[in-house]
């Protein structure tokens, strides 16, 4: 295998991207560094699709963003979390967790068999 | 909502993304050169892992703005760019539709403001006419749905039903700021008027409950009068106004948007009820007189309160006051029957949230007629745009095909079609919202009042607005559906293996479209040619009288400060002057004016063999001797009126012309016929009123032949009485002058001026326009109807060339190979001309159950016409026949002069 990394799952992104910004404040190039880490690259993220997905959670009113000057100097659009989109994170975090119990519920029996 | 604030937005978003990628390639650069890349590897190293700056912002587009409007737009631009590329085919559907909308909007207007729109006064919805049903015994001064001043005053002390009851009379008077009289209308109300209403001052004050009880000298002026006689004075109120040289105070001016409860007239001010007395030529008890008819009565339900359960609940109180007004003094002597008839009357409430109208009730059904007359010629728009569509759609084959091939979904080819459709409907639209108000101008010039001109405006507002675009909205999705429709059924491979120019797709389409165009086009041509006959009809019928030469005028000396005396003699000092003039050959008086729709009228008691009463109002006038000869109305027995007949009040005993006062009459040919057939009219005694202690007072001197006294329309009975013993001090002068009628208006004038400066003439008319005037509803009707008629006409005939020369190029190979196998070209023409027909016979045979209905529709409108005349049918069958058989010519011709070798040859 050329890549060792398997693609992110559909609609995860969204979630992901919220619990980075619920952290603190970040604009699009930290985010994308952020995920990067935290999968320890294990996760491959596609950056072409972080900003689409940015603006659509910012349309949805689950972040907000603003002009501020970065670490570097150079002004950047940061994103934070607002509390729609804290609630939306809460939600999906609980829906997630409930999924991949299911999921490990029926491995389990698979196993057991 | 979000999408399209943000596309408002678009610059910015834009800007702010752009930074916002760059600041992300810019760090990944120099975080990749941090980590030992080059400048050139790190830069292409970061431009591949976001996969293209370019793709990333239209996706983004795509969230900001939506995919849907993203594509709308992007069809609109595509939509406008075509159109420009094919600048005829755009000319042509936009010109339809704006015609189309333009024509409906403009009727609409005048549909919307004289029958449906509610007046601008607190809750419209509750207001209710109050009228008399049945036979209500005295004498009416007016003209619809009249009551007494009493009967007003106890509806309103019905509280459990009503928050109030007012009422209200429209009167013409002559009204002076200080300088000479002008004519102008007046409402005279009862004190609760603004009260009910729920109408305010815009400055001072108006009038107040009690305000009718006493003598009370004011008046309230409307808005316009304020703005225009006193220039929007600060200090109007406490000035004095001269209402029929009675002087009023002004209290206040009512608020700018009321214009009073009739839309045909507005009336520069109003006066209470209490002043009626001095300012009008009406009894002076006609305040207190419950038999004295006047006055229209409306009401406000109180809140939660029905009209039916008002209505229900009022009459035991109403038939209470039926038993009592039989007792009080005063009552006439009845005969048994009209008793029964007068207690079998009762209240009748009807709902009046936009007031009462004698325009309304006159121009309700033309109004209605022409606007489905417009629906019918938008509709026909609609069927021209979408055969346009549909031939564009077969040019376009190819390209649809190819995007169709490249992966476009039939839906979103669908929505371009349409977007075309919405578009063109709108650049039509707002063009035909561009020229209504010239129409709607040109329409009000047409009709019957002259006053109401300043009672209706030509404008556009926020009502016609929202209708306009819902018709532009209607029509593009209607002149859409064919298109989409054929655009939804063609599929890929059929499109593609076709070559193009052979493809048939849409013609079977089209020829339906063709053939409901000639259907609706033929029920136009029918309808108009059925009112351009009752108008020819009536113009033939004419009058009656002599209108070539003739001038007419009207004063009223008693409402400019003369006593019934001095108005008398001013009446006779014009008189002795018109004739004495040389501008005048003749000219006579009647003390009522011809053609202006109203009559004074009552029922008569006929003393032949036995007693008989009229069935209805038999119209009556009193005319000078000279009136006949001057009119050119022949005495076709008896004699003229003599100078004994017209013994003046000076001179004679008769200084009360009451139901006593006339002994002499001549009556109408048709008079004659009704209540006197096979007898001697002539020494025949009649008189007024009727009942049992009625006296044969007059006799009937002469036969006049028949004229118009109403209007046109109208042949009733007429009794004419002799001026002079009459003791009206106004009366309207018919002269005949020399030269054209208009250049004698300065000398007329002149000759009243002499008598009296300040005495206003009005009405001043030749006979001609009088007669033309008095059919403006009916020349309405034609003149639209025709030319709407004859739009449809070219809108269908447009239709079926197009079609028919599409056809004839489709099939020129075939028309080639039959000439080569030995066809005739006249067979080759007969080919063409079948098709023609079959759509033209058809659309007829669909349009006569059409036709039928609109006759039913139109029928109280026509004059001495059937609706389903079969002459006026036959003609327009044969008329749009010939007229489609000639639209197919040349694409016949065409067809026999195709040439076999090359039709072939170009295979």
């Amino acid at each position: 295998m050329t890549s060792p990394r398997f693609p992110i799952p559909q609609g995860t992104l969204d979630m992901l991207i919220l619990q980075i910004v619920s952290l603190e404040p970040a604009h699009g190039y930290g985010i994308a560094q952020r995920l990067e880490q935290i999968s320890r690259s294990i996760v491959q993220i596609n950056q072409g699709s972080l900003y689409p997905a940015l603006h659509r959670l910012e349309l949805k009113g689950w972040l907000k963003a603003k002009w501020k000057q970065s670490e570097t100097g150079r002004e950047a659009k940061f994103y934070s979390l607002t509390p729609s989109g804290r609630m939306q994170l809460a939600a999906e975090k609980d829906s997630w967790a409930r999924l991949t119990g299911a999921v490990q519920l029926i491995f389990d029996e698979r196993g057991g068999a | 909502m979000r999408p399209l604030t943000n596309w408002f937005r678009r610059k910015k978003l834009e800007r702010d993304l752009s930074r916002e990628l760059h600041y992300h390639f810019d760090r990944r650069i120099s975080d990749l050169e941090r980590s030992g890349l080059s400048a050139t590897e790190a830069r292409r190293q970061a431009t591949l892992e976001l996969r293209g700056v370019a793709q990333i912002q239209e996706e983004v587009r795509d969230i900001w703005f939506t995919r849907w409007l993203r594509d709308v737009v992007y069809d609109l631009r595509f939509s406008f760019r075509s159109f420009l590329r094919t600048p005829s085919f755009t000319v042509t559907a936009v010109l339809s539709l704006m015609l189309g909308i333009g024509a409906t909007t403009a009727i609409y207007s005048l549909v919307d403001q004289v029958l449906l729109h509610a007046l601008p006064v607190r809750q419209p919805e509750r207001l209710v006419l109050i009228d008399w049903k049945g036979d209500e015994v005295g004498t009416g001064f007016g003209s619809w749905n009249l009551m007494s001043y009493p009967i007003c005053r106890d509806l309103d002390r019905q509280k459990q039903f009503f928050e109030g009851v007012f009422c209200r009379a429209l009167i013409p008077v002559d009204l002076s700021t200080g300088g000479d009289p002008r004519p102008a209308t007046a409402e005279i109300i009862s004190g609760n008027y603004f009260p009910v209403l729920g109408v305010g001052p815009a400055l001072g004050q108006v009038l107040a409950n009690d305000d009718d009880h006493v003598p009370n000298p004011v008046a309230v002026v409307s808005y316009d009068f304020w703005q225009t006689q006193f220039g929007g004075a600060s200090d109007v109120v406490g000035r004095k106004v001269l209402v029929n040289r009675h002087p009023l105070t002004v209290i206040g001016v009512a608020a700018p948007t009321f214009r009073g409860i009739d839309v045909g007239e507005v009336p520069s001010l109003w006066i209470p009820a209490s002043e009626s007395i001095e300012v009008l030529p009406i009894d002076a008890n006609s305040l207190d007189n419950r038999r004295s008819h006047w006055v229209q009565v409306l009401g406000r339900l109180n809140e939660g309160m029905t009209l039916q359960r008002a209505q229900v609940g009022l009459q035991p109180w109403f038939k209470a006051m039926l038993q009592d007004d039989l007792g009080r003094a005063g009552f006439p002597v009845i005969t048994p029957e009209r008793r029964q008839r007068f207690l079998a009357s009762s209240l009748q409430l009807t709902p009046a949230p936009n007031g009462h109208s004698s325009l309304r009730r006159q121009m309700a059904q033309p109004l209605w007629i022409l606007f489905a007359v417009t629906v019918v010629l938008l509709g026909l728009a609609c069927l021209n745009v979408s055969g346009l569509f549909l031939a564009r759609a077969s040019a376009r084959e190819r390209e649809i095909a190819t995007r169709l091939a490249l992966g476009a979904s039939g839906g979103r080819l669908g929505r371009q079609l349409l977007v075309d459709s919405l578009l063109v409907a709108f650049i039509g639209g707002v063009l035909g919202i561009a020229i209504a108000p010239l129409a709607v101008r040109a329409l009000i010039a047409f009709l019957p009042n002259g006053t109401i001109t300043n009672a209706l405006q030509a404008g556009i507002n926020s009502r016609l607005l929202l209708f306009a675009f819902a018709a532009i909205a209607i029509t593009g999705i209607l002149s859409g559906l064919a298109p989409v429709w054929q655009s939804a059924r063609r599929s890929l491979t059929s499109s593609l293996r076709e070559r193009g120019g052979t493809s048939f797709g849409g013609v079977r389409l089209r020829k339906i479209i063709v053939t409901a165009q000639v259907a609706l086009a033929l029920t136009l041509v029918v309808g108009a040619a059925l009112f351009a006959r009752s108008l020819n009809a009536l113009m033939a019928k004419g009058p009656g009288f002599i209108t070539s030469s003739m001038v007419s005028f009207s004063i009223e000396a008693v409402r400019d400060g003369y006593s019934s005396s001095e108005g008398q003699r001013v009446v006779d000092r014009i008189d002795k002057a018109l004739r004495e003039s040389p501008t005048v050959q003749t000219s006579a008086v009647a003390r009522f004016a011809l053609l202006t729709g109203g009559s004074w009228n009552s029922e008569m008691t006929i003393f032949a063999d036995r007693k008989i009463d009229s069935d209805g109002d038999v119209n009556l006038n009193a005319v000078t001797p000279r009136f006949f000869d001057t009119m050119g109305i022949k005495i076709v027995a008896g004699r003229n009126f003599n100078d004994q007949d017209v013994s003046t009040p000076d001179n004679a005993g008769f200084s009360t012309p009451d139901n006593a006062g006339y002994r002499s009459a001549i009556v109408s040919e048709s008079f004659v016929k009704r209540y006197l057939g096979g007898r001697d009219p002539l020494g025949v005694r009649i008189s007024q009123g009727t009942g049992p202690n009625v006296k044969p007072t007059t006799e009937i001197v002469g036969v006049m032949s028949d004229f118009s006294y109403r209007g046109i329309r109208e042949d009733s009975e007429q009794a004419y009485f002799p001026f002079y013993e009459s003791e009206h001090p106004a009366g309207t002068f018919y002269a005949k002058v020399r030269g054209t009628p208009e250049s004698s208006f300065a000398s007329l004038r002149a000759i009243v001026r002499d008598v009296d400066p300040t005495l206003p003439m009005t009405n001043f008319h030749t006979l001609d326009e009088q007669v033309n005037r008095s059919l403006n509803a009916e020349r309405m009707l034609s003149t639209l109807s025709g030319s709407f008629s004859i739009l449809a006409l070219l809108l269908s005939l447009v239709g079926l060339y197009g079609v028919m020369s599409f056809v004839v190029t489709r099939r020129t190979r075939e028309i080639g190979i039959r000439l080569a196998l030995g066809a005739t070209p006249r067979s080759a023409i007969w080919l063409v001309l079948r098709d023609a027909l079959a759509m033209i016979l058809s659309g007829i045979a669909i349009g006569l159950p059409f036709i039928w209905a609109f006759g039913r529709l139109v029928q109280s409108q026509l004059y001495q016409v059937k609706p389903w005349d079969p002459a006026v049918i036959t003609v327009a069958v044969l008329a749009l026949g010939l007229a489609g058989l000639c639209a197919t010519l040349f694409p016949a011709y065409r067809a026999s002069r195709v040439n076999p070798t090359e039709a072939l040859r170009a295979e």
